[in-house]
């Protein structure tokens, strides 16, 4: 039964995705793309990594594409008629190149045949663990990280008279 | 008697050298005493040579090429014929020195001309004495080169360089077929010691020799001013007198013939080398004869009889006469340069004056200088007794003797190129030495109003003309006809000729020796007739006129150089213009400016990769990706 | 696991290759380019869930939550950019910046 959800997810993450990418309204475009940010988590959660689908929801739904709500309602960008389409030039190439390597992966992997081999679940408790025995440091420095952020924006978002 | 021949060479090479190192150091009288003192110097070692003389002798002095079974030592040969060239050159040279001396006097590059004088009867005495092919080849280099620093010697006035130029190339396209000669012999013979060639010319077939012959034939047309290659003698009278008259009258032009001479027993196997030989001379003898007669500067008369007179010397070696013409060229020697020198004092004595229809009444004024040029022009146009008309009666004679419709024809013309030649020559003598002084409206009129009608001339030009009148008149005794008592000169160069000359019976020779007179003392009269006296006067005015028909081609060379120009110089300036401008401008300077331009242009459009659009960075940094991930797909299938 | 672990990175690749498409294609509105980056880092997430699944390793997770925390220093501090580049120039087009561009060549 997981396997049709999976591969029903995956239907609604790809042409979410899509239809993300090809709107000219840049709020619709974010609504799509937090439903595809949905499927996404619901597919993580099915690959036995429920705290990732929940920091995937919270985190990157909630927060990051708020972020670009309020980015696009500042500057005033949530009119669709006065966007225009990407031209000929643009679309050609990046299709072109996208089809390259899209092909290329699909190739090695199925070329690559599959081990079967059944390991037990990652439960949260082995999740914590790692986290906080193996990458203590790391965590540590992702959070300097964040703090650089935090200032960095600060620093470019003053006002500043102009 | 190696010791002799080595001083023969050698003084002339160290006079040259002492000139051209220390000769602006030591005073002026001192580097001209040592000019002219080693050519003496030459010449007694000549005399004794001459003395211990008893037969051919080779003396070799170094090694100088030599390589796998090419050798071509330093190598001197003394048989008569090269003996007696020496004696002639080196004298007739040293008078010219002593002459040059006054001539030049007020010539401040003097260490130049007497080091290239110098050089010049160095490698000219190279050339006589020069065993092998090699060694005389660089003899006739070495004059060529004398002779184009020195016609060129005021060089600042183009005119003078462009002679020099013209000399040069003339000959030099002259000089191809000798060295072709020279390899070719070689080549077949593997030898290019004359003496040896010479005796082996039996074993090559004839058409070896005929091409030989004809390529040596064309050295001798350039370095002798035969037709076709005479275009640079009249050019070449840019230069001093003395040049010319040592260069271009004694010694260089008869370089040619003296080849031709040496060689005979190989290239005159061949009747057709022969022929070509004999028609050649006879029609430069013919060219410069007609175009003397219209000439109006001094030197160019000199100039066109030099080529007349060598045409002789040329139809004598062709016929195979070689006595004769060893005579005539010795004679030729004394009464041109004789001429020559004469016409130097004329020149300087008139301001340099050159044209003769500008002159008049200098037999009173210049007496000895009158005499001596009277000599030179009876023994030029073969009056009875003198030097000169026995030699050229000589080479007639033996034209004659040849007989067949070449004889003929040849002997037809010898004798019509010498009625020419006497009246060519007495009209000079007429032009330039008769009348009144200042006469007729062509006269200099600065010389007139000055008052002080003369430059003063140095006694050094006036006295060295004396011995070569002397020997000029009194030469008929080196070798007289056989009915006088055999030839000293005859019997020196016995070895040399074919032994045609003895076939002539005492009445045939008298015949032709009264044909031969009588036809000079009519070309005299004629020029009497037309120059002389009274008519003098008339012809001065008439010479006011443009020249026009018959006389202003013969004026202009037969018009030959308007043909030079039309066939070989415009189609080569053409050419070199084409090559230079279309090919080595257009094509390859071209070529190298547009690749410049174009790696210039590909850096630029390589350049503008760096625009600072993200969206192109973007783009790269995709296809760089899509090209590394689809090389592992490929290679993984 | 539920579905092969071949049929998770396909899925991965096809993601990643929409939001490159996407940051390629959108080059006239910076906003629609960081859309795009998203997706393609979603893709890695994907691709590090995956491997932890099918190895039964916690690794793969604990870094795909490394991978969300740094993406949102990164867009917060990408769309100040944005606001202070927008606060310039008037304009979200990428191109429109080029002054870090070679000055000898043309533009």
């Amino acid at each position: 039964m997981e396997t049709y959800l999976f591969y029903i997810l995956a239907f609604i993450t790809v042409v979410t995705t899509v239809l993300a990418i090809c709107e000219k309204h840049p709020v619709h475009a974010i609504v799509y793309l937090v439903t595809s940010f949905f499927a996404l988590a619901s597919i993580f959660y099915l690959l036995s990594a429920p705290l990732v689908a929940m920091f995937e929801i919270i985190i990157y739904a909630g927060a990051v594409m708020v972020l670009f709500m309020f980015v696009i309602m500042i500057l005033d960008l949530g009119h669709p008629e006065q966007v225009e389409r990407p031209g000929l030039f643009y679309w050609l190439p990046a299709v072109f190149l996208v089809e390259i390597i899209l092909f290329s992966l699909v190739l090695m992997l199925s070329v690559h045949s599959g081990v079967s081999v059944k390991p037990p679940a990652v439960t949260v408790h082995d999740f914590a663990v790692t986290l906080f025995t193996r990458y203590g440091v790391a965590i540590e420095i992702i959070s300097m990280q964040l703090l650089f952020a935090v200032v960095g924006a600060l620093y470019l978002g003053r006002r500043r008279k102009i | 008697m190696k010791l002799s021949l080595e001083l023969i060479v050698l003084l002339p090479l160290l006079g040259s050298l002492f000139n051209a190192l220390l000769g602006r150091i030591v005073p002026r009288r001192l580097a001209e005493t040592i000019a002219c003192a080693v050519i003496w110097g030459s010449f007694v070692a000549a005399l004794a040579a001459a003395r211990a003389y008893s037969g051919p002798v080779t003396m070799e002095m170094a090694s100088w090429l030599s390589a796998f079974d090419f050798h071509a030592p330093l190598t001197l040969y003394l048989d008569s014929l090269s003996l007696i060239l020496c004696l002639m050159i080196t004298f007739v040279c040293g008078l010219i020195h002593v002459y040059a001396v006054g001539y030049m006097q007020d010539e401040p590059g003097y260490c130049r001309f007497f080091a290239l004088l110098n050089l010049f009867v160095a490698a000219m005495l190279l050339l006589v004495l020069a065993e092998n092919l090699p060694l005389l080849y660089l003899g006739w280099e070495g004059v060529g080169f004398c002779s184009y620093f020195l016609i060129g010697f005021w060089y600042q006035d183009p005119n003078n360089a462009t002679a020099g130029r013209k000399a040069f190339i003339v000959t030099r396209i002259g000089d191809v077929g000798l060295a072709l000669a020279i390899v070719w012999i070689f080549q077949s013979l593997g030898t290019v010691s004359i003496t040896q060639v010479n005796q082996m010319g039996h074993s090559l077939p004839l058409g070896v020799i005929t091409g030989l012959g004809l390529l040596m034939l064309l050295g001798a047309m350039g370095k002798s001013a035969q037709v076709p290659l005479m275009v640079w003698l009249p050019d070449a009278m840019a230069g001093p007198t003395p040049v010319s008259a040592q260069i271009h009258a004694a010694t260089m032009v008869t370089a040619g013939v003296y080849l031709l001479m040496r060689l005979f027993p190989l290239i005159g196997l061949s009747a057709t080398v022969t022929a070509a030989i004999a028609v050649t001379g006879a029609l430069t003898a013919f060219y410069g004869a007609t175009c003397a007669l219209v000439q109006r500067d001094l030197k160019r008369i000199l100039a066109y009889s030099t080529i007349s007179q060598i045409g002789y010397m040329v139809l004598g070696v062709g016929v195979g006469a070689l006595t004769a013409s060893t005579f005539h060229l010795i004679e030729h020697a004394f009464f041109k340069a004789l001429l020559f020198l004469g016409a130097g004092c004329v020149i300087t004595a008139l301001h340099h004056e050159q044209d003769i229809f500008r002159m008049g009444g200098l037999r009173r004024t210049l007496p000895a200088t009158f005499y001596c040029f009277l000599a030179g022009a009876l023994c030029l146009a073969g009056l009875p007794l003198t030097g000169g008309f026995f030699s050229k009666d000589g080479i007639l004679a033996a034209v004659w003797q040849q007989g067949g419709l070449l004889g003929g024809g040849l002997y037809a013309l010898g004798l019509l190129t010498a009625l020419l030649t006497a009246v060519y020559t007495f009209r000079m003598v007429f032009l330039i030495f008769g009348g009144n002084e200042a006469q007729g409206p062509l006269a200099s009129a600065p010389l007139a109003a000055k008052g002080k009608p003369h430059q003063t001339l140095p006694s050094v030009m006036q006295w060295t003309l004396i011995p070569l009148a002397l020997l000029g008149l009194g030469g008929g005794l080196l070798n007289l006809p056989a009915y006088l008592g055999q030839g000293w000169m005859a019997q020196l160069l016995a070895p040399l000729d074919h032994g045609d000359q003895h076939g002539l019976s005492l009445g045939v020779e008298l015949t032709l020796q009264g044909l031969a007179a009588s036809i000079s003392l009519a070309g005299v009269a004629l020029a009497w007739f037309r120059f002389g006296g009274a008519r003098r006067a008339q012809r001065l005015a008439e010479a006011e006129q443009p020249v026009r028909g018959l006389a202003a081609f013969l004026l202009a060379g037969w018009y030959v150089d308007a043909l030079y120009r039309l066939l070989f110089v415009r189609p080569y300036a053409w050419l070199s213009g084409v090559l230079w401008q279309g090919v080595d401008e257009g094509l390859v300077d071209q070529s190298f400016d547009q690749m410049g331009t174009l790696l210039g242009r590909c850096g630029q459009r390589l350049g503008s990769w760096s625009c600072g659009r993200v969206s192109i960075y973007l783009l790269s940094l995709s296809a760089g990706a899509a090209l590394c991930i689809g090389w592992f797909a490929w290679g993984a299938l | 696991m539920i579905v092969p672990l071949t049929h998770v990175l396909i899925l991965a690749a096809i993601l990643f290759c929409l939001g490159l498409g996407c940051v390629l294609a959108w080059s006239s509105n910076v906003i629609m380019l960081l859309i795009g980056i998203e997706i393609m880092l979603n893709a890695a997430m994907l691709v590090f869930v995956g491997g932890s699944c099918q190895w039964g390793m916690a690794d793969g997770q604990v870094f795909a939550l490394m991978i969300i925390a740094m993406t949102s220093a990164e867009v917060s501090l990408a769309l100040a950019l944005v606001v202070y580049l927008h606060r310039r120039r008037k304009t979200v087009d990428v191109d429109a910046f080029r002054e870090l561009r070679d000055n000898e060549t043309k533009p």
